[in-house]
């Protein structure tokens, strides 16, 4: 198994390798939403103090760990995945004796993942001196216990995108689907706003979806801006939607094959 | 006249081929409104905790975003499916049939592709604009609406006139394939006043992807931040990238060689 995975990265790496210009592209693209929030956040702090007990700086800081904490849980695997169903090209890899989704989709992810934040790497140091964040309040232990945290955000992010993407059994309008699933990030994740600033009914439903598992609750980890509870509380909800969108996921991929007749292939 | 005429079958054509996908036009319909309720509601979330950003006000913005939406569709009706079908015919060299064509080949190239139900996403922006401007309680005189409508029409030839420079470098560069990304890459900044960016993203948007010009200024003129030298240099810019984007599109074609033959 280990032999397989290792095959699998070599194989994806090589594959992401080759298509670096447009990875580029993407982070270039990926990046703007991030900074103009920021941009647009700290300029109403500065001109009031703060906003609502946000300093600018905790706002640069929360961006700053923003662009961190989503290149990790964040997939691109409608894009990856979703043209295979499509046009037919699957079934090439259901004939082998491996998950496609479970394996070579997932290592292409992660291999998407360490290349995007190769090139992160330089322009967050940049970022870092343009913005000057103080991050003297983070501490090790918050890192220690955001990475576990991002690394379950990853997969319950992957899982429920994979149970999109395999929507593509039945409909062939699965972008417009991700769109709106994307709308549902936006709104409660913590993406455009640290969650405490929305309005209180987002907040009381945010709690319980899984959306600022990829985003939100990490970065409050890595700021140590939680009380133990809350963090017990995070990881147990983490842990449930994990559970949960796993079996979303094998349940919907199961009934999708079952229906796949491999159009024109 | 010809022109127009032209103009008008494009759209006609253009109206046939998306009516055989018109459940994906309603789909479509339906996400442009629900992105439409995030705006808003992310300007109400803004709103909440502060009463101006960067001293402009809630009209002032709902007005922008109008006016970003006016961008924004120009980018997604008319730049993206051109380019593609451009990138395309360079790719494949059917290029060659549109240079015979008796016609001005940069008007053909940039037109002959439209999303047509996007047409809706105009009138939006227009009501979001004259919503805007009334909530704003700025005093829009004629004149003030006039100098607001020239910058918005030529912040729209700024933004047009460096697509045409993007894609004309597909004729030096054959491999160009991401030519207008990265102006879609900066297009969100649209959204917001440049003035709240600090200075390193504010030139970006104004000089060297010039987002900016198409979307804060013309609203600076609105509410009087601008003064007549100033309106009279960003007319002068429009005009000024409308000529050196055709020069640049010239001397490309001059280039274009064909791709098999």
């Amino acid at each position: 198994m280990i032999l397989i995975f290792q095959r699998l990265w070599q194989v994806n790496w090589a594959e992401q390798w080759q298509y670096r210009a447009n990875l580029l592209m993407y982070l270039l693209y990926w990046l703007v939403s991030p900074i103009i929030y920021l941009a647009v956040w700290t300029s109403i702090a500065n001109s009031k103090g703060n906003v609502n007990g946000f300093t600018a700086n905790d706002f640069i800081t929360y961006y700053m760990t923003l662009l961190i904490v989503d290149q990790v849980t964040s997939n691109i695997i409608i894009h990856s995945f979703g043209y295979k169903i499509q046009d037919g090209t699957l079934s090439g890899e259901l004939i082998r004796p491996i998950h496609p989704m479970l394996t070579n989709a997932l290592v292409n992810n992660v291999a998407f993942k360490g290349l995007t934040i190769m090139g992160l790497t330089p322009i967050w140091i940049i970022l870092f001196f343009l913005f000057r964040p103080d991050f003297s309040h983070v501490t090790l232990i918050g890192i220690l216990l955001a990475i576990p945290a991002m690394v379950m955000g990853f997969f319950v992010g992957f899982l429920l995108s994979a149970a999109i993407t395999a929507l593509a059994f039945w409909t062939t309008r699965i972008y417009s689907i991700h769109e709106f699933y994307f709308a549902l990030i936006l709104l409660f994740s913590g993406q455009f706003v640290p969650l405490t600033l929305m309005p209180k009914v987002i907040q009381d439903i945010a709690q319980y979806l899984p959306f600022q598992l990829l985003i939100y609750y990490p970065i409050q980890l890595v700021l140590g801006k939680l009380s133990t509870q809350q963090i017990v509380q995070g990881y147990v909800m983490g842990f449930i939607w994990l559970l949960v969108s796993f079996f979303v996921f094998n349940w919907v991929w199961r009934k999708g094959v079952k229906r796949f007749s491999a159009v024109g292939a | 006249m010809q022109t127009l005429k032209l103009l008008g079958s494009f759209l006609k054509i253009n109206i046939q081929m998306s009516l055989a996908y018109r459940a994906d036009t309603v789909v479509n319909i339906l996400l442009n409104i629900m992105w439409l309720g995030w705006e808003l509601l992310s300007l109400n979330i803004i709103f909440s905790n502060t009463t101006s950003l960067g001293g402009w006000t809630l009209g002032e913005l709902i007005a922008l975003l109008g006016v970003f939406r006016l961008v924004n569709t120009m980018m997604v009706a008319l730049i993206w499916p051109n380019t593609e079908k451009f990138n395309q015919s360079i790719r494949d060299g059917s290029m060659d049939y549109t240079i015979l064509q008796p016609i001005n080949t940069m008007f053909l190239v940039t037109f002959s592709r439209i999303t047509v139900w996007r047409v809706w996403d105009l009138v939006l922006a227009i009501t979001l604009i004259v919503v805007g401007i009334n909530l704003s309680g700025d005093i829009a005189t004629a004149s003030s609406i006039l100098t607001f409508m020239l910058l918005t029409i030529s912040g729209a030839i700024v933004i047009y006139s460096l697509w045409i420079v993007l894609i004309a470098l597909t004729f030096w560069f054959t491999k160009f394939d991401n030519n207008v990304t990265i102006l879609q890459a900066l297009m969100d900044s649209g959204r917001y006043p440049a003035t709240v960016y600090p200075a390193w993203l504010r030139i970006i948007v104004t000089f060297i992807i010039p987002i900016a010009v198409a979307t804060t200024i013309p609203l600076q003129a609105l509410r009087s931040d601008l003064n007549a030298g100033q309106i009279v240099m960003f007319f002068v810019i429009g005009v000024l990238s409308f000529w050196v984007a055709s020069r640049v599109w010239k001397s490309g074609l001059k280039r274009y060689s064909g791709a098999s033959s």
